[in-house]
């Protein structure tokens, strides 16, 4: 048992939301699946995520781009 | 209250509020209705990084930024380009987003790759191009493709002869960006909107020597004479039709990042550091040549340098640089020699040069971040730019050695400023960039973070 607390405790953290929409949220799960905010709202930001997680890793600044910015810049004047 | 702010890359005080006043009617009404004044840049004054400094109130040596290129750790050639993954400092936009305040962002430099924010973002020159990611959110591309197509974030190549082509150009991509940012202020929801139009810098560096009677090329009667006061009044139209689409209750600021005045002359730095025995090639090249394909004698080299607006001078030192042979110990010396040297260069009629020379730690009074130079040097008051090309057989140029090029950056900028329910106040003194994002904050009730650098201008 002991045990299991420890492992939440590395898996799992607290967030701070606003009353009013801890409220809100709690009403909206009620007779739902979602036996708790904490589930709601995760699932919630796994979806937000999951739809820019795209957009997330596209902006790294790659090889590609800095050769072309490179390229750019020397186009431009900038470097030699 | 919202704020809008129009920044017009390397907008001038001396064309703006001096010589030109009059013929633009939409600038001269909101510095008559509020204040408006010279705006000191940060050195380098330079776009990267002038506009996120301006933006999160921090000088170059907080951000780390010295220009749009940047040394990689101790490499002899390695670069880094200025990109938006090497701003750690929050934004004007990214404190507003924190707060649920939404933003809509165009054109600002150094936004690419762009950052999640409250709002929309459109990123700058600094970007591959329009088939990379240049709008945030990612789908927001499509409606800037829609409102305005064939959206540029640069003309091609500005340091051209092809003049007529380059003109169209400029005004194409000013005309889009402009349009773009009407739409958006007029159909998204916002509380603070900037939009940075790079046009009159690429008109600065491009026409400056057909209007300007003093530049050493100036040519009476030319054919592109009156270029540059027409380009200045179609800005003036556009901001006028951006104030059309706000309401009362918006402030507006007019800003630009530097300044501009004619190029006299181009110091080739490296060629100088030849001449004083600081840098020894296995080969002096032909043809003028980049640094980067010239073969160094690094164990007998001390010292060599970049080029653009000024130069930045590194030296060789043992332990640091793969090859250095300049021992740690004699650093400090060797360095204060250099400066010396380098503050006493004359310009080509042996006229001492108004030169600022000195080390990162006592241009900035701080700790720098990032990979300084060893030598900061900017040639008489930024009149002469510095080449890094070697191959002229000569330490001074009549011509940029990248491109035609008439004009070189000024210390200050531009500031036109007006608020709601104030009266007009005329012209400010001792301003600065650094000033911008912490007025944008007071003005909308947004409290300045301690560690902005930058004073709120009021009145």
């Amino acid at each position: 048992m002991k045990r299991k607390t420890t492992d939440r405790k590395k898996k799992y953290t607290t967030v701070s939301i606003p009353v009013p929409l801890y409220l809100k949220v709690r009403g909206m799960i009620e007779d739902t699946g979602f036996t708790s905010v904490s589930d709601y709202v995760t699932f919630v930001l796994r979806e937000l995520i999951a739809g820019t997680s795209e957009d997330r890793t596209k902006t790294a600044f790659t090889r590609a781009d800095e050769r072309m910015v490179k390229e750019r810049l020397k186009a431009l004047g900038y470097i030699d | 209250m919202r704020v809008l702010v129009i920044g017009l890359d390397c907008a001038t005080p001396q064309l703006v509020f001096g010589k030109w006043l009059d013929e633009l009617p939409n600038i001269k009404k909101l510095a008559s209705q509020g204040a408006y004044g010279k705006l000191k840049s940060v050195i380098p004054p330079i776009t990267c990084p002038a506009w996120m400094c301006m933006v999160t109130s921090k000088p170059p040596n907080r951000l780390g930024v010295y220009g749009f290129r940047n040394r990689k750790g101790n490499s002899y050639k390695e670069i880094r380009i200025a990109n938006s993954s090497e701003i750690k400092e929050k934004t004007v936009w990214d404190i507003l987003s924190g707060l649920g305040k939404k933003s809509i962002v165009v054109g600002v430099p150094q936004t690419f790759p762009p950052k999640p924010l409250n709002g929309y973002l459109v990123t700058s020159f600094l970007t591959p191009s329009t088939n990379s990611q240049f709008t945030y959110p990612e789908d927001f591309r499509n409606e800037v493709l829609e409102v305005a197509p064939g959206y540029m974030l640069d003309v091609e190549n500005f340091r051209t002869d092809r003049k007529d082509g380059l003109l169209k150009e400029i005004y194409d991509m000013t005309e889009k960006r402009f349009k773009l940012m009407n739409h958006l202020l007029k159909t998204k929801e916002w509380d603070f909107g900037m939009v940075v139009e790079m046009g009159p810098d690429r008109m600065h560096h491009a026409f400056w020597k057909y209007f300007d009677e003093k530049h050493k090329k100036y040519v009476p009667g030319n054919k592109y004479g009156g270029e540059m006061l027409r380009y200045y009044r179609f800005l003036d139209g556009k901001i006028g039709e951006l104030l059309e689409v706000i309401d009362d209750d918006t402030a507006v600021l007019v800003v630009s990042d530097h300044g501009a005045k004619p190029m006299k002359g181009c110091l080739c730095i490296n060629e100088w550091l030849i001449k004083e025995g600081y840098l020894k090639l296995k080969s002096y090249p032909s043809t003028p040549t980049k640094f980067g394909k010239c073969e160094v004698d690094w164990e007998n080299t001390k010292a060599w340098g970049w080029g653009g607006y000024y130069s930045r001078v590194f030296l060789n030192v043992e332990g640091r640089e793969e090859q250095g042979i300049i021992p740690q110990e004699k650093f400090n010396e060797e360095r204060e020699e250099l400066i010396r040297k380098l503050r006493a260069i004359c310009d080509p009629e042996g006229r001492p040069m108004n030169s600022l020379v000195d080390s990162p730690e006592d241009i900035y009074h701080d700790k720098c971040e990032g990979e300084t130079a060893d030598i900061m040097a900017f040639f008489d008051d930024l009149y002469f730019r510095a080449a890094g090309t070697i191959g002229h057989n000569s330490i001074y140029l009549e011509d940029n050695d990248t491109g035609p090029d008439d004009a070189v950056h000024d210390w200050h900028g531009i500031f036109a400023m007006r608020k709601p329910g104030a009266q007009g106040k005329g012209e400010v003194k001792g301003i600065s960039l650094i000033d911008i994002a912490p007025t944008v904050l007071s003005l909308m009730d947004v409290g300045v973070p301690k560690d902005m650098v930058g004073k709120v201008i009021t009145w």
